[in-house]
C-alpha cells in the first residue's frame, strides 16, 4: 500500500504532502465515457470484488463437504453467524428463514467490498460512491415494505405508523408523521449514510497517514522529521487495522439494522 | 483537507453509470447467493445434520439392543441356574427315594430270608421229631421188651410211656 500512494506521490511530486480529497471518492470514467455503463476506478474495484466474491463462494459452494475443511469451515462459521446471531436472533427462526439469503447476501457483500479499502492496489472501498450503499439500502427499504403489506396490509401498517396505539391524539400530530419519515426516509437514509460516511473516513484517515509518512520519511531532506514519518507510518498501521474491523463491523451493522427494519413490519408477537 | 463545496456535494449525487453498476452488481451477487451459494450450503448443513442425528439413532439402536441382549442373556442365566437346583433338587430326591426303596425292599427280602429258614428249620425239626418218635419209638420199645419181656406188650402202656420220656426230652431240649 505504501507503495501505491508512493507512487501516486513521486508522480505528483509537489512540495507539500499529497493529501487525499473528495476528488478520490469521484474519479474520471476509464471505459465507456458518456454511457450509463462508463467504468471508473471505483466501479472497476467493485467488479473485481464482485468477481472475486463470487468465484470464491462458488468453489467453496461447489467443493463444500460433509466434514468441512478449514476454508469451509471459516465460510461456514460466517454463514452460521449471520444466520444465527443476526437474523434468527432478531427475528426468530420461522420468520428469519426467509430473509437468511438476503442477509448473507447483503453481509459478505458489504464486507467484502469494504476489505477493497485496505487492499493494495485497490486502496478504496467498493461501497465508497453513495450509491452502492443506496442500492443496499433500498433494497432493505423495498423488503420491509413488502414485508408489511403481506404482514399487516399496507393501510393497516401505514395507521400503524402514523397512530401508534396507545399514544394520545395530541402528541400522534408530532409522533405520526415523524413515523412516516422514518419509514420512508430515514431507515435508507441513516443505512446508506452510516455505511458510506464511514468508508470516507476510513480511507481518508488511512491515505492521510499514508501522505504523512511519505512526505516525512522519504521526500524529506531533513533528517530531524524522520521520526515525525515513523510516527505517522505506525499510524497508518493502526488505521489499517482499525479498518479491517471497521469493514467488518459496518457489515454487521448494516445487517443487523435491516434485520431489525423488515422485523419491524411484522406485527408484534403477543 | 481541501473540501471543494462543489465536490463535497457531488459526493451524495449518485451518476448514472454508477447506480447502473451498483443494481447490475447487486442483482448478481444476489442471484449466485439465493440460487446457488445459500442452497448448496444449506444442502450440505442439513446434510451433516441428518447424518449426526442418523449416527445418533443408530447408536441408540445398538444401545438398546445391547441391553436386550444382556437382559436376555441374564434372564437366560437366571432360568438356567433355576433349572440346575430344580435338577439338583430333583436329583437329590430321587437318590433319597431309591436308598429308601432299595433299603426296605432289602429288609424286606432279609425278613421273607429269615422267615422262610425259620420256616424251614421249624418244619425240618418237626420232620425230625416226627421220625425220631418214630425211630426212638420203635427202638425203646425194643429195647424196652427186651428188657421187660411181655410186661411192655400193651400198647397203650407203651404210648404212654412214650410220650412221657418225649416229654422230659422236651423239656431238656427246651431248657
Amino acid at each position: 500500500m505504501v507503495s501505491q500512494v508512493s507512487t501516486q506521490l513521486v508522480l505528483a511530486a509537489k512540495a507539500g504532502p499529497e493529501l487525499p480529497s473528495v476528488d478520490d471518492f469521484l474519479p474520471d470514467p476509464i471505459l465507456f465515457q458518456g454511457t450509463p455503463f462508463a467504468i471508473n476506478r471505483i466501479i472497476l474495484i467493485r467488479i473485481v470484488a464482485t468477481i472475486v466474491l463470487l468465484l470464491v463462494m462458488c468453489i467453496t459452494a461447489k467443493r463444500a463437504k460433509l466434514v468441512p475443511g478449514r476454508w469451509q469451515g471459516l465460510i461456514e462459521t460466517l454463514l452460521e453467524f449471520v444466520r444465527d446471531n443476526i437474523v434468527y436472533q432478531v427475528m426468530g427462526e420461522e420468520r428469519g428463514r426467509r430473509y437468511v439469503p438476503m442477509i448473507t447476501t447483503l453481509f459478505f457483500t458489504i464486507f467484502v467490498f469494504n476489505l477493497c479499502g485496505i487492499i493494495p492496489g485497490m486502496n478504496m472501498a467498493a461501497t465508497a460512491t453513495v450509491t452502492m450503499p443506496l442500492v443496499f439500502a433500498l433494497w432493505t427499504f423495498v423488503q420491509y415494505w413488502i414485508a408489511a403489506c403481506r404482514e399487516k396490509g399496507f393501510l393497516q401498517y401505514l395507521r400503524g405508523e402514523l397512530m401508534p396505539p396507545g399514544v394520545p391524539l395530541p402528541i400522534d400530530i408530532i409522533l405520526g408523521p415523524i413515523n412516516l419519515l422514518e419509514a420512508l426516509i430515514i431507515r435508507p437514509f441513516s443505512l446508506t449514510v452510516r455505511l458510506f460516511a464511514n468508508m470516507i473516513a476510513g480511507h481518508l484517515l488511512v491515505a492521510t497517514c499514508l501522505a504523512f509518512t511519505q512526505f516525512y520519511l522519504i521526500e524529506a531532506s531533513n533528517w530531524a522529521v524522520k521520526p515525525v514519518g515513523v510516527l505517522w507510518l505506525l499510524g497508518g498501521f493502526a488505521f489499517v487495522c482499525f479498518e479491517m474491523f471497521v469493514a467488518a463491523l459496518q457489515a454487521y451493522v448494516f445487517s443487523i439494522l435491516s434485520t431489525v427494519y423488515i422485523n419491524q413490519s411484522y406485527p408484534e408477537v403477543e | 483537507m481541501p473540501l471543494a463545496e462543489k465536490n463535497g456535494i457531488a459526493l451524495f449525487l449518485p451518476e448514472t453509470y454508477d447506480i447502473v453498476w451498483s443494481l447490475v452488481i447487486l442483482v448478481v451477487i444476489a442471484v449466485c447467493f439465493y440460487k446457488y451459494i445459500m442452497p448448496k450450503f444449506q444442502a450440505v448443513f442439513d446434510a451433516r445434520a441428518a447424518k449426526i442425528e442418523g449416527r445418533m439413532a443408530d447408536a441408540e439402536k445398538a444401545q438398546k439392543a445391547a441391553d436386550e441382549a444382556k437382559k436376555k442373556y441374564e434372564d437366560q442365566l437366571s432360568q438356567a441356574r433355576v433349572e440346575a437346583s430344580k435338577i439338583r433338587d430333583d436329583a437329590r430326591a430321587e437318590a433319597s427315594h431309591i436308598i429308601a426303596d432299595a433299603r426296605s425292599r432289602a429288609e424286606s427280602d432279609a425278613a421273607q430270608i429269615t422267615e422262610n429258614a425259620q420256616r424251614s428249620i421249624e418244619s425240618q425239626h418237626k420232620q425230625a421229631l416226627v421220625s425220631l418218635k418214630g425211630e426212638v419209638g420203635t427202638l425203646a420199645t425194643a429195647l424196652a421188651g427186651k428188657i421187660l419181656g411181655s410186661e411192655l406188650s400193651s400198647s397203650a402202656t407203651q404210648t404212654q410211656m412214650l410220650d412221657k420220656m418225649i416229654d422230659e426230652m422236651d423239656a431238656d431240649s427246651t431248657k
